[in-house]
């Protein structure tokens, strides 16, 4: 069956749209950097946050007066691939269209401002406004109403490789159901609380810049957005395959999986989009992509845009996206060291095709081939 | 979905049949220990021992035994490191591979609301009171969603990709749902499926703070119906083509026939009165299963018995159907979240094998309201080929699956 990119939203500490961020990401620019607070006495930390001014031509549709950040950076890239489709000619039944929505921590702000009360002032202080909004489904829902969506809605989590799983998922979808359309959009929001767990799990570093496939690893910096890829038979670029990979319970294990995706995935002419984002991520991946596709160009847009988790690999399909259809890659930020692998630079040429490879942080690995 | 199958050039679809069963919940460990439990009506409900609940409205849950549930795991180094959640699963994983040690599943589908929530309550604790955090770095490895599922794939010896569904407490029905389109369709021979989740304070907070949770009895349909109370399990279903099944000399269990979805738009927390996101749900799956709601012999119903739920799904149901016996399990063993939908799947198949219509206990009355046949208060043997199971969740999120006895 024909998978196809029909539309696309992006959403991110760069910008917002497809164009906007892909100029950017070309130019070599790399998102600022904002610190994060948490309460009074604490640490701070650095993050790749999405500036306000984004979000701010939403629709005053009712569900999104009370909604979480990870909700609005939902609904601004849905309906942004919606528009970008539509305004390709394609015209959008939604009875006959499917939502999926991918993340990772979820509505992380909301559910410890939630669980803050109840710590501090007790249960009966916990807010009934804020409760529902911590539900992983909330964006879903807020989207689906916005669009009108009253079908099939599913709201999938996991960790970085979860973008992946979602387009598997659309892709069965549109197999299995009687549908023309699916909606797959990824979103995640940062916190001070994620910041610290992941500080605690040793996977994040203080300051930028994030440098990937370094060895040992630097760290990490935690990113937020959303993106989106509107899924139709037709569209400007094709999903030719999906591995849903499989998973890790010790990341001295992650390379093995990786390499098998890599030679299931294989092409010759495909440059390779990585998760490389200064982490053992990186050193799993630049092992399997030394041992399987070594002429490879590789790319990673996570030292430009940061770690996003859950939005992660939907940004780099639209990264391999724009890619074929710009037959060029942006250039790798901080990769002026010896790591063995090919890294794109300036204006890069793309083939006709582009492996998107993502290892999660947290045990889970999937990966896909893109044509145009 | 023949639409489809039709448009493709594909003769039929695949018929899926559910070649082993595992279960943990309040109602007991194993099949066994549930159909008992089914059988005598048991309410599970009790004081919550798991945090603390002075200042809650509600103060009773269904549990899962500690004692009982971390007992049989505690070998090894990594065990005791796992939440509760990852119990549940490896407990009701072990069954079901008991049950078929020959099924390799080459996807797995599972639905949860909260994952592992308590270990990011624990963290978020002791960050709040400036503690040490020698034990932050397991709290943050262990409490994803799909933890508990990669814990439990990995006691047997599975890494079939992993989709986790969060449809809120419609999960586990969509998983189950979702993993049987997926042997439909012929994509997949073999799907692992099912649904967990533990209890946790910041839900049960959650829940009380929206006053859906009652302060008293469960009663799932009823006049009196004053709200849900939360529990806690595990379910999982192994689904295998039934063809392929039949070949190797699969136990068949039952069968998977139907599944429907849909999305109400109405609120968030809350179903439109009229219930047409449920009824478009239980259409869609009798429509998928090519039976008509004559060949319905007993539902089990969402049935948390909020008002508006049981209001928005009994009003659905009675269009539907004519006078189809209903019970709702969540009135034994309360509202298991993302578990649920995948133990009321067990609880379906139990009552296809025994032929006994599983209760509606702390029935008293029925709202006046609703046209239903309630199976009040105790089990009774009935004859019963088809099975209806509902989930309704926050969002909007509406799904039903049709179950039916082993095929001769």
């Amino acid at each position: 069956m024909s998978l196809c990119i029909a539309g696309a939203g992006w959403i991110t500490p760069l910008g917002r749209g497809i164009d906007h961020v892909w100029d950017r990401l070309e130019r070599g620019d790399e998102a600022s950097t904002q610190s994060i607070s948490g309460k009074k006495d604490t640490k701070n930390y650095s993050g790749f946050l999405v500036p306000e001014k984004m979000l701010k031509d939403l629709p005053s549709h009712a569900r999104l007066r009370r909604a979480s950040a990870i909700s609005r950076f939902a609904a601004a890239a849905g309906m942004d691939a919606i528009a970008q489709a539509e305004a390709a000619g394609l015209t959008i039944d939604m009875t006959r269209l499917a939502l999926i929505f991918a993340a990772s921590n979820g509505g992380v702000i909301y559910t410890k401002r939630f669980y803050q009360g109840i710590v501090e002032a007790g249960a009966q202080s916990a807010s009934p406004l804020l409760f529902p909004e911590t539900v992983f489904n909330a964006p879903a829902s807020h989207l689906a109403a916005i669009l009108g969506i009253n079908g099939a809605s599913y709201t999938i989590v996991g960790d970085g490789a979860v973008g992946i799983l979602a387009i598997k998922m659309a892709s069965d979808l549109l197999e299995a159901q009687s549908l023309d359309f699916c909606l797959v959009v990824a979103a995640e929001e940062a916190d001070w609380i994620l910041c610290d767990a992941y500080r605690k799990w040793r996977l994040l570093k203080s300051q930028r810049p994030i440098v990937p496939f370094r060895e040992p690893p630097l760290g990490t910096i935690l990113s937020e957005g959303a993106g989106a890829l509107l899924l139709a038979r037709k569209g400007f670029a094709r999903v030719v395959s999906i591995h849903a990979g499989g998973n890790f319970s010790h990341q001295r294990q992650a390379p093995h999986i990786l390499g098998r995706i890599l030679h299931d995935l294989r092409d010759p002419d495909a440059c390779m989009i990585a998760s490389a984002n200064g982490t053992f991520v990186d050193l799993a991946e630049s092992e399997a992509i030394r041992r399987i596709s070594p002429e490879a160009v590789v790319y990673s847009p996570k030292p430009a845009l940061g770690e996003s988790v859950g939005a992660s690999a939907m940004w780099q399909i639209i990264v391999a996206a724009q890619a074929l259809k710009m037959k060029r890659l942006p250039p790798v930020l901080h990769s002026d060291h010896d790591a063995g692998l090919r890294f794109s630079t300036n204006s890069t040429p793309t083939g006709p095709s582009a492996i998107v490879l993502s290892c999660g942080l947290n045990q889970q690995a999937a990966g896909l081939r893109l044509s145009i | 979905m023949s639409g489809f199958h039709a448009l493709h050039g594909i003769s039929s679809p695949a018929r899926v049949a559910v070649v082993a069963t595992g279960v943990v919940s309040p109602l007991g460990f194993g099949l066994d220990e549930t159909l008992v439990s089914i059988r005598n009506a048991t309410d599970c409900v009790r004081a919550v021992t798991q945090f603390d609940v002075t200042d809650c409205r509600c103060k009773t849950a269904a549990q899962v035994p500690d004692q009982r549930l971390l007992g049989h795991h505690q070998e090894g180094r990594k065990r005791p490191r796992l939440h509760r959640a990852s119990h549940m699963m490896i407990a009701a994983m072990k069954e079901l591979f008991e049950r078929d040690p020959e099924f390799k599943p080459e996807l797995t589908v599972i639905g949860t609301t909260s994952g592992g929530m308590s270990f990011g309550e624990d963290y978020y604790r002791a960050v709040h009171r400036h503690q040490t955090l020698r034990r932050s770095p397991e709290w943050i490895a262990n409490y994803p969603p799909q933890k508990a599922v990669l814990d439990a794939q990995e006691e047997f010896g599975i890494s079939s990709p992993c989709l986790v569904i969060a449809n809120a407490c419609a999960s586990g029905t969509n998983a189950i749902g979702h993993a049987f389109e997926c042997v439909r369709s012929g994509k997949h021979q073999r799907v692992l499926t099912g649904g967990y989740d533990a209890l946790s304070q910041l839900v049960f907070v959650g829940f009380d703070s929206l006053q859906a949770a009652t302060p008293e009895k469960c009663r799932p349909f009823d006049r009196d119906r004053s709200g849900m109370v939360l529990g806690e399990g595990a379910g999982v279903l192994a689904l295998e083509d039934l063809a392929a099944a039949r070949k190797r000399g699969a136990k068949i269990l039952g069968e998977i026939l139907g599944y429907g979805i849909s999305t109400d738009n109405h609120h968030l927390t809350q179903p439109d009165p009229s219930g047409s996101g449920p009824r478009r749900a239980m259409e869609d799956a009798l429509k998928t299963a090519e039976i008509n709601s004559g060949d319905v012999d007993y539902i089990n119903a969402h049935g948390t018995a909020t008002r508006f739920n049981d209001a928005a799904e009994g009003k659905a149901i009675a269009e539907l159907f004519d006078r189809v016996p209903v019970s709702s399990t969540k009135s034994m063993i309360g509202h298991s979240l993302g578990a649920a939908g995948a133990i009321e799947a067990v609880v379906c198949l139990l009552a296809l094998q025994s032929q006994v219509l599983p209760p509606n206990i702390n029935f008293r009355a029925l709202d006046h309201d609703l046209s239903l046949n309630i199976v009040a208060n105790q089990s009774r043997d009935a004859k019963i080929d088809v099975t209806l199971s509902n989930s309704f969740g926050f969002g909007g999120t509406n799904a039903s699956i049709v179950i039916g006895k082993a095929p001769a």
